[in-house]
């Protein structure tokens, strides 16, 4: 019998690790990557990897507990069987990469480190410097590249996955690619496709992504029908630096140490920071959450910098949106112990010396929640039967998503340090029920499939490249489409949401579109053209940007990273103490009105024209019952209480 | 908006000449590109902006100029290329600096170490050739489950650590003198592949360079590395190998990421003396 | 060099780089201090270099011969042709690079072959390459080599006072040859592992940078010593110290 031929498509964590694991298994894996899979995006993580370890477990932690924060902090809307599966395995994972060889900080006497992330109140975060994500990224790439040694994996780097080749009974047979070099286009038979390409903060423009991050590979297969889920949630993180060319991220750490966020009172105000004296600056985190101060949570730190730069136009530059971050009144030796790698990414980007004078900051997208829709196989006992084909695989048979692509792990907004080891852990994960799956195909292997449903698929992709080659030069300029399109994302689609705007973008949206199909590119030439590949991933933006917008404007509710204002439920305000009880009463049927009605996976699928078809899909809650997430909510206690009481009279009721 | 920031900014441009080839093997030309100043620009910004222009500074419409990047936060090593007569990464290259070095005018060019594939993108296969030869990797018997790695000391992690942040980017290469260029033309009849293996035997027998020698330390002091250490000296050792070094340190000043590349060098030079004396004793 | 002896030296290239490096400092390095020395003692008088070059060859030449062929001129040999294949290999790109140690690393080339031009010069020049009298008479001396007579040590001093060009070369040659030698030794400390870390380097730098003036005051004492003799004065007479048992 032929060798089992498997696709990855994206080299960074995901697509690394369920290589490395494929190849032990025995399978023939081709590797795909639009770069050199070294130089992925899993690089560019910095804080560290989650998981319950001997330390934490002494102090109280559990796989329970950190299964417990994710869905917290993910305002419940994953399936819980995954993420059980996730937790518990993370201290494996964990341990498996401290054997391949990942430089983990080391306590005196030995032991890995770990730091507290946000989220949890464990120190349950290992990490390897500042460059974790870097780290764990090289040990894996080092793994592949044995195995290729051997002859297990062959990589095509620099190569752009076009499409799926499907037989006449929807299997995924193999992918059609092209050589970003000499722009060969190739079909490349293989028995299951996995994508692990990763994020798509290309359709936002300028985010903290790597240029790579455009969501192409995505969009190829959800135009070919596979699902995706929970598009619009879209995580924004608070700090970055706003480049002319990218936004780099600015870790938490440099509020947690003592750094203060403002902006001038006199908008504009042309002074340096360090001459504006105290009274003329607004610290607004300080002045509207006196208890929380600068280190307010992930999502309402990106709302109050958001507004007071687009609602009250404070931003300190008048050419874009930015307020201060301050660290320059913290003693210099202080700031060099404790945050030197952080303010030399500042000072290498812009020139400025932190110490001196304040950052200028502004929030950046950063992460997908949603993905590709995938299944999973439960367990009786909350679990997941990890050798089940349907493990991450989408509604496409044989057609698999892991890492930053799929959905599972993350509901409505990530934590800190979580996405690394999901990631690592969906792509080991895969790997069981991949083979599974390929053992069971009912009609033979990719190698025995006819040559013309190759060949006709490679065709229809020779067609799509020939047509762009040959288009009009009048056509729009692609990087301004993008350009547009990345800040009209940008400004209806991250923070803040209003209903009207997100109509009026997608209407937008439908026109670039048009645009972008006339879009010429400017060179001709059929030896590396970069600029056509550009075309053909911006064209592939818009179902995706559409997608995005469309659960974003059908999802009437606050969730996670989802957040309308129209649509906040209000607090507990009264002063009157039976009033408070009343009111924090109507607050818990609200919430619980609200779950019934929202707490669902937005599931999308194109229809013949194109258009976004949204459905719901009820969340496996069995495990942890849903409870609000009260950050900053006026009365929060009471509302806690009261929901605690109503949960436990549940229990009572259910048990006789 | 963007309008706004370059009208306040006086719309100051400047010029940027670029080194450009269309096809490896074919004639390299100059070509000038005149870019508005914004703030905060950096080489990739203003890249982007030569592609979006597509036009020379003599109005000529021409093709985006080609470059490779990704990450634009100096951990992935792509967009390495030479800079002002420098080598490095476009990302943490900023241009008010980049003009203050040498007023008016901005020079790209690609690395000369490296076959070019076109204009500022080259063909840096020889530096992965590299660890394959030298088994960059931890040779783990499975992936599952056999409980933590070994402990380690923090003065041992801190070591690691520095030359695990290799990103493979080749400045070290670039600017090594004993690291000469190999380019390969294949052969008419010759396939892919074939093509692919006469690369790999011939970078196999030229320098490796001090990326890779780093990387034999790295897995040589990896508490499972070393049980494999002899065969990753017998690869240092051999054509090719750390004899190739002439010591005039270029790569130790050249690294973004400040790799102590000839501490692991004269490391190397003990272990590749003694693993020899070894293999001569022990014949 | 063709492809079959490039690839004996591939094969073989780590040893040979070694040896070659082991040459710099033994015998050669070593020879070149002694020789030195022995040229500098000249600045205590004529006398007393005629002693010590008389005790050198009251070796006799069945005992000579054979140790200069083995310990100074085959080395010699060896590390000069595996050097120029070294050279050959680089390609110096201080114009870009223009940091300390890659002037170094240039200089260490350009002085190698320097000084690997001026020994073979040299010892023609003062030695003649080979002592077979019909050699010496119709190939050396035509040359204008075998100057030196080991019985009447002047005729170095004569010979270096020929012309300002000739003083000039030696200068020129000994200099390269003593940064060579000291630099050699340095680099020799990281090849062989001996000095790793970027401190250590640099203190070896400085005391190899002191060991270096010494070694070159030794060869510039020589130089002056034999370029301000009076040759005219005492000439052949100027009474051997020691009796020579045999002359050549």
């Amino acid at each position: 019998m032929a060798k089992k031929r498997v696709l990855v498509v994206g080299g960074g964590l995901a697509g690394l690790a369920a290589s490395m694991k494929l190849a032990e298994l025995d399978a023939d894996v081709s590797l795909m990557s639009l770069t050199r899979v070294k130089r992925s995006h899993s690089a560019c993580a910095q804080g560290g990897i989650n998981s319950c370890n001997d330390l934490t477990r002494q102090l109280g932690d559990s796989e329970w507990r950190h299964l417990d924060d994710t869905l917290y902090g993910g305002d419940f809307l994953q399936h819980q069987p995954p993420v059980k599966e996730l937790v518990y395995w993370a201290p494996q994972i964990i341990d498996l990469m401290d054997r391949l060889g990942v430089t983990f900080n080391r306590t005196p006497e030995g032991f890995r480190d770990q730091r507290r992330f946000g989220g949890t109140l464990f120190k349950r975060t290992a990490f390897a410097g500042a460059t974790t994500g870097q780290q764990l990224l090289y040990a894996l790439d080092e793994q592949v590249r044995r195995w290729q040694a051997s002859g297990h994996v062959t990589k095509y780097e620099s190569w752009d996955f076009l499409g799926l080749v499907q037989d006449s009974s929807g299997r995924c047979r193999g992918c059609v690619a092209q050589d970003l070099v000499t722009m060969e286009i190739r079909a490349i038979p293989a028995d299951a496709v996995i994508i692990a390409s990763g994020g798509c903060g290309g359709i936002f423009g300028r985010s903290t992504n790597s240029v790579a991050c455009t969501g192409s590979a995505v969009s190829r297969v959800f135009q070919a029908g596979a699902r995706y889920a929970n598009a619009e949630f879209v995580q924004v993180h608070p700090t970055a630096i706003p480049g002319a060319d990218k936004l780099r991220l600015i870790s938490e750490s440099a509020r947690g140490e003592g750094g203060r966020v403002w902006v001038p009172r006199e908008p504009q105000d042309a002074r340096p920071p360090g001459a504006i004296p105290e009274k003329e600056r607004l610290y607004f985190l300080e002045e509207r959450y006196p208890k929380y101060g600068n280190l307010v949570p992930r999502d309402i730190a990106t709302r109050e910098i958001f507004n007071v730069c687009v609602k009250e136009g404070l931003s300190v530059d008048r050419g874009r949106m930015c307020v201060y971050l301050d660290v320059s009144h913290l003693p210099r030796e202080m700031l060099d112990a404790k945050l030197a790698g952080i303010l030399e990414i500042y000072e290498k980007f812009q020139g400025v010396d932190p110490r001196a004078a304040a950052m200028r900051i502004f929030p950046a997208v950063h992460y997908s929640m949603g993905g590709l829709w995938c299944d999973y196989e439960r367990i009786a006992e909350g679990g997941l039967n990890l050798c089940s084909p349907r493990t991450q695989q989408t509604n496409l048979p044989g057609l698999f998503a892991i890492g930053e692509c799929d959905y599972q792990y993350h509901g409505a907004n990530r934590l800190g340090a979580n996405s690394l080891v999901a990631c690592i852990f969906s792509g080991l994960s895969v790997a069981g029920g991949v083979i599974s799956y390929v053992n069971s195909l009912p009609n033979g292997l990719a190698a025995e499939q006819s040559a013309a449903l190759f060949a006709a698929e490679r065709r229809r992709h020779e067609a799509r490249y020939r047509e762009i080659l040959a288009r009009a030069d009048s056509g729009p300029n692609p990087y301004r489409v993008q350009a547009e399109l990345g800040e009209l994302m940008t400004r209806v689609a991250t923070v803040v949401r209003h209903n009207g705007e997100l109509e009026q973008a997608y209407g937008r949206v439908r026109e670039l579109e048009e645009e972008a199909r006339r879009c010429a590119p400017s060179d001709r030439g059929e030896w590396a053209n970069q600029n056509v590949v550009f075309v053909r991933a911006l064209q592939d933006m818009f179902p995706l940007a559409r997608t995005i917008l469309k659960g974003a404007l059908a999802r009437d509710e606050c969730r996670g990273a989802h957040y309308k204002p129209e649509f906040e439920p209000l607090g507990v305000d009264a002063a009157d103490p039976a009033e408070r009880r009343r009111q924090a009463e109507e607050w818990c049927d609200q919430f619980e009105q609200n779950n019934a009605r929202w707490l669902k996976t937005t599931v999308a699928s194109l229809d013949r024209d194109g258009e976004p078809q949204l459905a719901y899909e009820e969340v496996d809650t069995s495990l942890i019952p849903p409870r609000p997430r009260l950050y900053g909510v006026a009365g929060g206690d009471l509302i806690e209480q009261a929901f605690a009481e109503r949960q436990a009279r549940r229990a009572a009721g259910r048990k006789p | 908006m963007n309008a706004g920031a370059r009208a306040e900014g006086g719309a100051r441009s400047f010029i940027v000449r670029v080194l450009r080839q269309d096809r490896p093997g074919s004639e390299a030309y100059w070509e000038s590109h005149s870019v508005v100043h914004e703030p905060d620009m950096n080489v990739i910004s203003v890249l982007q902006r030569i592609a979006e222009q597509a036009r020379t500074v003599e109005g000529k419409r021409v093709a985006p100029v080609v470059w490779e990047c990704n990450c634009l936060e100096e951990v992935c090593g792509a967009c390495t290329m030479i800079i002002n007569g420098r080598v490095r990464q476009a990302c943490t290259a900023l241009v008010d600096r980049l003009l203050e070095e040498r007023p008016g005018a901005i020079e790209l060019r690609p690395m000369t170490k490296f076959p070019v594939l076109r204009d500022l993108l080259v063909d840096r296969t020889r530096i992965f050739a590299a660890l394959h030869k030298v088994k960059a990797w931890v040779p783990v018997d499975s992936y599952h489950h056999m409980g933590p790695g070994p402990r380690r000391s923090q003065d041992e992690q801190q070591m690691a650590y520095h030359y695990s942040k290799c990103m493979s980017c080749g400045c070290c290469l670039e600017a090594c003198p004993q690291f000469l260029k190999i380019e390969l033309t294949r052969g008419r009849d010759e396939s892919a592949e074939a093509f692919r293996a006469r690369c790999f035997a011939a970078y196999d027998r030229s320098f490796m360079g001090a990326h890779a020698i780093a990387q034999v330390e790295l897995f040589n002091q990896n508490p499972i590395g070393k049980m494999s250490a002899r065969e990753r000296l017998d690869a240092l050792t051999s054509e090719g190998g750390i004899q190739n070094c002439g010591n005039a340190q270029n790569c130790v000043k050249v690294c973004p990421k400040d790799i102590p590349l000839t501490r692991a060098i004269a490391l190397a030079g003990r272990h590749a003396t003694l693993h020899a004396l070894r293999n001569w004793f022990d014949r | 060099m063709n492809a079959s002896a490039a690839s004996v030296f591939g094969q073989n290239e780590f040893v040979l780089r070694r040896w070659h490096s082991l040459t710099g400092l033994l015998p050669i390095g070593a020879f070149l201090c002694f020789h030195l020395a022995t040229n500098a003692s000249i600045l205590d008088g004529p006398e007393l270099f005629q002693r010590r070059v008389g005790q050198i060859h009251s070796l006799g030449a069945t005992t000579l011969v054979p140790l200069e062929w083995a310990f100074i001129f085959l080395p010699i040999l060896f590390h000069g042709v595996i050097g120029l294949i070294i050279v050959s290999r680089g390609q110096r790109n201080v114009h870009l690079y223009p940091y300390a140690t890659n002037w170094r690393y240039t200089l260490q080339r350009w002085s190698g072959v320097v000084a690997f031009l001026f020994i073979i010069w040299h010892v023609l020049h003062m030695h003649g390459w080979v002592h077979l009298p019909w050699w010496t008479e119709h190939v050396a001396a035509p040359l204008g080599g075998a100057r030196f007579d080991p019985e009447n040590v002047l005729t170095a001093a004569t010979a270096i006072q020929a012309s300002p060009l000739v003083f000039a070369v030696y200068l020129v040659g000994v200099l390269a040859c003593v940064y060579h030698f000291t630099h050699g030794l340095w680099t020799m400390g990281i090849t062989w592992g001996v000095w790793t870390s970027p401190r250590s380097q640099r203190t070896a730098n400085i005391l190899i940078l002191g060991f270096g003036c010494i070694v070159a005051l030794m060869g510039l004492g020589a130089l002056i010593g034999m370029q301000v003799q009076d040759t005219k004065a005492g000439s052949a007479q100027s009474a051997p110290a020691a009796p020579l048992e045999e002359g050549r």
